[in-house]
């Protein structure tokens, strides 16, 4: 084999030195430093404490209500019915918009029957919803723990619905973790979070209801947890003020409890019929405390009954008092 | 180069030339099945594993050491016929580990070194008797050098684990360019899990393996293509064929010897002492010896006279030495002399263990690694010795580096001879492969009275084998419940022992259960 000469073992070392370097100052003056959270962005509607001692925008006559609940109808329709509610998907996604939609797929294991992964339906007809509006892009991505995304996505019946309905489903790739600052948390400082969904102009969360062994229920704030990369870390740091911290970080624009079927028992991950129940039922807000509150009700617990409410009220994200909010009733199909 | 070589033959150059083309589409192809082995969005299970099932070494072993005869066994009797109409073309052509060994020749390491004695090329057709005759006493274990298994092993636990590191290493580099996170981000969304997987794998033992497959690369340094002339059982399984094979090189009576084509043959067969004439047994038909001749006097054409049996190759005594060596090694395994007890983290692939004897891996596994392949977690990694010696290449299930997919039934459907049982979803469901047991000492609620439920979380049987109670025995933080193993619902997945957030080894392990698996 040739013999090197001692120039060319110098200049080999340099460059390898040389790339090393480089490497490093990529990442040290690179393009990703910690990102720091966006700031808050206005929701649809500010959040107010609900101390009492003000009269709250409820009770003006505005004609937006704080959220919405439908029953007994198609998911479809149930999704169209509920966002006409607000004045069409128009209200909170602007045309142009990079829209993602975030539904609950976090296993491979069973169809959508089997309530542990969202209802393809719902999540179509509001990637729908978003081209009328005039988005300018939709994507669909959730981290599942069991399976994988490949797998779970077919299995949960959401990539056929999805596709149907123009919008993009994409595997979550590990080059997009970026690590975030989290601005007054309470205990998740900071945490690797998908750039794509903290990039998003409206993120839309679109959870299944369901019983949750440690949280007791996993409803629109838990569901954020597929948007991280380090989740079993949460657990040793206390999830319920975690999650609240995840909430603060990611700020849905909308969050839509597809109650369709729950679980109500066996979650995360279910696989028994006997544990689900069809309610035909959809819970909308743009507040995700509000939402996963009288969400929680479905399963006949209070809000106070889950603790990332309790904190997330707390933290101020929204307001988990059911009787402050304006809350619109919708039955369909009679 | 070309200054010291002479002008070549055009015919010889033509032929040559169709070698090549025919062995890197060949090579293209067996990559091709490679790639399309994986779960999701790849080929049908029952397609990717032709290439085993055109291997007649791997095929006779088998039938050899189950007794049993699977109809898609019988495409390698394809090869057969092959060899008996043009002896080692295999080799020559198609194999693409010979083909491998022909792109990485390492001929500037070699120099003008001599290759080994003639009496190496033996060695073959020892190792094909050994393989054949401990296949008949239910071992596999040598199909571990059968050059597809070898070269398939290889690509699954070290080169392409490997390669994925490497490109993804690039990938992150490069994605903190600005104006480059865009393409490479796309770049990355269209090779996973397209071409590698989504979530990186661990291979425990890459390094052993790939060390193993630069091994015998390596080799190619004391000779060209060391592996197919001294090693390859299968090459000897061919060239024992060959030497019945109808198409044979021969030499005109009017070659004047230049010696060209000895120097040029690969494997080193053209006898000047003989006229130049080769071995069926060690020719490749690859036709360099055509290409440097410089009157075309060498000629394939058919003989129907069988082949000499050559000095170099096996007599009686040596044969009848293996085959009691093979037989006596075979039951010393058997008797447990080499081997420890069977270790309780001995977990296989679900329906591969009988009534809690763990005899498939040994008899009916013949080491292709496709389970490992189509795993879509990483779980089945390739034994080395856990198993004893016999385990080699077999594989384990080990679930702190992947667990067993509620959803998957992948790797019985992808073996090409049922060592896994090709179980539909629902029944895999519900077989057993082990038990998980919690280690109080280390789980966080059991030993420090901390919440966390991640394993009960993870468990994806509908009724949940991990419950969260309360402590009876008095102890422990109030209000925090702890896990227990319902061991009559169990399957043994070990998704809670992969996702266990405890450092290290994790406090909820899969071992074998205490009682005996049903079947």
């Amino acid at each position: 084999m040739k013999k090197l000469t001692r120039r060319e073992f110098l200049k080999l070392a340099a460059a390898g030195t040389g790339g090393l370097l480089l490497e490093q100052m990529l990442s040290a003056c690179g393009m990703q430093p910690p990102v720091s959270a966006p700031l808050p962005t206005q929701t649809a509607l500010p959040f107010v404490p609900s101390d009492g001692s003000q009269p709250l925008p409820t009770e003006t006559s505005t004609p937006v209500p704080d959220l919405v609940v439908v029953r007994g109808g198609e998911p479809e329709d149930l999704v169209r019915t509920a966002l006409a509610a607000f004045g069409g998907m128009q209200a909170f996604v602007p045309p142009g918009a990079k829209v993602v939609v975030k539904p609950n797929i976090c296993n491979a294991y069973n169809s959508y029957e089997y309530a542990s992964t969202t209802n393809p339906w719902v999540v179509g007809a509001l990637v729908r919803l978003c081209y009328e509006a005039g988005a300018g892009s939709v994507s669909v991505f959730d981290f599942p723990f069991g399976g994988t995304a490949a797998d779970a996505y077919q299995r949960s019946g959401i990539r056929e619905q999805v596709e149907a309905a123009g919008g993009s489903m994409q595997v979550m790739s590990n080059l997009k973790f970026v690590r975030v600052d989290i601005p007054n948390a309470m205990v998740l400082n900071n945490t690797n979070a998908y750039q794509d969904a903290l990039e998003a102009d409206v993120l839309i969360n679109v959870p299944v209801a369901k019983q949750h062994g440690s949280t007791r229920l996993t409803l629109g704030m838990k569901n954020l947890m597929g948007l991280v990369q380090d989740r079993n870390s949460m657990h040793a740091i206390g999830l319920g003020r975690s999650i609240a911290d995840l909430a603060g970080l990611f700020r849905p624009e909308l969050t839509v409890v597809d109650a369709v079927r729950i679980l109500t028992a066996n979650g995360p991950t279910g696989g028994d019929l006997a544990d689900v129940r069809k309610l035909d039922t959809l819970i909308v807000s743009p507040d995700i405390v509000a939402a996963d509150s009288y969400a929680a009700t479905l399963f006949g617990m209070a809000p106070q009954d889950i603790a990332y409410i309790v904190q997330g009220a707390a933290a101020g994200l929204g307001r988990s008092d059911l009787n402050s909010l304006n809350i619109e009733q919708i039955q369909l199909g009679g | 180069m070309n200054s010291k070589t002479p002008r070549k033959n055009p015919r010889g150059r033509a032929w040559v030339l169709a070698r090549r083309i025919t062995q890197y589409a060949m090579l293209a192809v067996f990559c091709l099945f490679f790639l399309m082995s994986r779960r999701d969005g790849g080929w049908p299970p029952e397609l990717v594993n032709l290439p085993f099932r055109l291997d007649p070494l791997a095929m006779l072993a088998h039938l050899l050491s189950s007794r049993t005869f699977l109809a898609g066994s019988a495409l390698a009797l394809i090869t057969v016929g092959l060899a008996l109409v043009f002896g080692r073309a295999w080799c020559g052509w198609i194999c693409p580990l010979g083909t491998t060994l022909d792109l990485i020749p390492l001929d500037r390491l070699r120099g003008d070194r001599r290759p080994p004695a003639e009496g190496w090329r033996q060695v073959k057709y020892l190792l094909l008797t050994a393989t054949l005759t401990a296949a008949l006493l239910g071992n596999l274990t040598l199909l571990a050098f059968d050059p597809l298994t070898l070269l398939s092993r290889s690509l699954t636990a070290a080169i392409w684990p490997g390669l994925d590191r490497i490109v993804m290493a690039a990938e992150k580099l490069l994605f903190r360019v600005p104006f480059l996170s865009g393409p490479v981000a796309d770049f990355d969304a269209f090779i996973r899990p397209a071409l590698f997987p989504a979530q990186p794998v661990f291979v425990r033992d890459a390094l052993l393996f790939g060390l193993l497959f630069a091994a015998v690369i390596g080799l190619n340094a004391f000779a060209e293509r060391f592996w197919c002339r001294y090693l390859c059982p299968l090459g000897g399984l061919l060239g024992l064929l060959g030497k019945l094979a109808v198409f044979k090189r021969t030499v005109g009576e009017d070659c004047p010897g230049c010696v060209l084509c000895t120097n040029a043959c690969p494997t080193g067969t053209i006898d000047p002492q003989k006229r130049y004439a080769s071995d069926p047994s060690e020719c490749t038909l690859c036709l360099d010896c055509l290409e440097t001749c410089p009157r075309s006097r060498i000629e394939v054409n058919p003989q129907l006279k069988p082949a000499a049996w050559q000095p170099y190759d096996p007599g009686r005594r040596a044969f009848l030495a293996t085959v009691g060596l093979s037989a006596s090694a075979v039951a010393l395994t058997r008797a447990g002399l080499l081997e420890r007890r069977e270790p309780a983290t001995l977990i296989r692939p679900p329906g591969m263990r009988e009534v809690n004897a763990d005899v498939l891996a040994v008899t009916q596994c013949i080491r292709c690694s496709a389970c490992m392949r189509a795993c879509p977690t990483g779980a089945l990694q390739p034994g080395v010795f856990e198993a004893g010696l016999e385990g080699f290449g077999a594989p384990l299930l080990i679930p702190r580096l992947g667990y067993c997919d509620f959803s998957c039934n992948a790797c019985g459907q992808v073996c090409p001879t049922q060592a896994i049982p090709p179980l539909d979803l629902e029944t895999k469901r519900l077989r057993v492969i082990g038990a998980a047991y919690i280690d109080p000492h280390r789980c966080l609620p059991w030993a420090d009275g901390n919440e966390c439920f991640v394993c009960e979380e993870m468990c994806p049987l509908p009724e949940k084998a991990i419950q969260l109670r309360e402590r009876t025995d008095g102890q422990g933080t109030a209000g925090i419940r702890v896990p227990f193993v319902d061991r009559d619902v169990c399957i043994g997945c070990g998704i809670c022992e992969y996702q266990c957030p405890v450092n290290g080894e994790a406090a909820i392990r899969v071992f074998l259960p205490q009682v005996p698996i049903p079947f």
